[in-house]
């Protein structure tokens, strides 16, 4: 499966209205273009300045290509979405290549129907082992802390290959890894935030004590059960 | 076939400007991705209202639009044109158009 992330910050002043209905057109792509699977929008709540999470995924890589192409995506998404149509409403945004992120994976290990979800694109570096670990202590954390309920975090393979969704056309991204996490709600969320593991403390800390983490971007939202159940 | 209608407002004085990037600075990229420039008309630029600016580019089908839209996003150019004219957009909207059994096929 390719697994998917669409970021994006709202220029300033465009009305309310246009950005409801470029929701509306996420929402509705599944409807579209049945490949599209796992599809829901989320209005990111953290004091990043972006604005809109669209997280999505495809069977297969074949999938995806036929999304790529599909009319819907051509009329209805790239019309908000491209820097030379009259009608985008997004600006190029704080992450440069990490608009667009995501990784494989062999079953959906993301899936969620309703509640937090919590996406931390990071630019990790340094030595193998430490890396590692890391990985390893955010992969493990449902085990630690009963308020995560899923915690995924995949090498960014999405970003350098989103022509096809697997060959690389792009150079490595800053945004080496993508962490999402679920909770079953604001309370749980902010729960985990303030607690004393050792992930929350440094994250709490500007990611100083964990050595391998050379940038992060945080960002979480609300998944609701309509989008989220949408396949 | 398949037509992309860019359709830009602008301040009256600023569409000759407009005109002269799409010719100078849009054609050069986007056929040089692989679309097909097909015209650029403008309405009255003395009739008291913005100016409405309308550019039709063309290519095979979607799969082909794919491929120029990949070529024009891997363009540093796009991007410098893309800056150039929505500095000028006071709005505008981008539609495809597809021939029907009248169309007349230039």
């Amino acid at each position: 499966m390719l697994r998917r992330f669409e970021i994006y910050s709202i220029r300033e002043g465009v009305e309310d209205q246009r950005v409801d209905h470029l929701v509306e057109v996420f929402e509705q792509c599944s409807e579209h273009i049945p490949e599209l699977l796992h599809s829901a929008v989320g209005r990111n709540l953290s004091d990043e300045p972006i604005h809109l999470v669209w997280e999505h995924s495809y069977e297969s890589p074949e999938a995806y290509q036929r999304y790529m192409v599909h009319p819907y995506h051509a009329n209805m998404l790239d019309r908000y979405l491209l820097n030379d149509s009259p009608e985008r409403i997004v600006t190029d945004g704080i992450l440069g290549d990490g608009a667009l992120v995501g990784y494989a994976c062999d079953t959906p290990v993301y899936y969620m129907s309703g509640g937090v979800r919590k996406v931390v694109l990071f630019g990790l570096d340094g030595p193998e082992g430490e890396v590692d670990s890391f990985i390893d202590e955010l992969r493990n954390l449902p085990m630690k802390d009963e308020t995560v309920e899923l915690s995924v975090v995949e090498p960014n393979t999405m970003g350098i290959a989103w022509f096809d969704g697997i060959t690389p056309i792009l150079p490595a991204s800053q945004w080496t890894h993508v962490w999402e996490a679920g909770f079953e709600s604001l309370d749980a969320y902010a729960a985990y935030q303030a607690g004393d593991g050792r992930m929350s403390q440094a994250e709490r800390e500007g990611w100083g004590p964990e050595k391998a983490v050379a940038r992060a971007v945080e960002l979480h939202y609300i998944v609701t059960l309509e989008t989220g159940e949408r396949e | 076939m398949v037509y992309i209608v860019d359709t830009a407002l602008v301040e009256p004085v600023q569409a000759d400007e407009y005109v002269r990037v799409v010719q100078g600075e849009g054609v050069p990229v986007m056929t040089g991705a692989g679309a097909r420039f097909v015209s650029c008309w403008a309405t009255a630029r003395d009739a008291g209202e913005s100016v409405s600016v309308q550019t039709v580019w063309a290519c095979a089908d979607h799969r082909e639009w794919n491929d120029i839209r990949r070529n024009m996003v891997l363009s540093p150019a796009w991007y410098e044109y893309s800056n150039r004219i929505s500095g000028m957009w006071l709005g505008g909207s981008r539609r495809f158009y597809y021939p029907t059994d009248d169309s007349s096929r230039p």
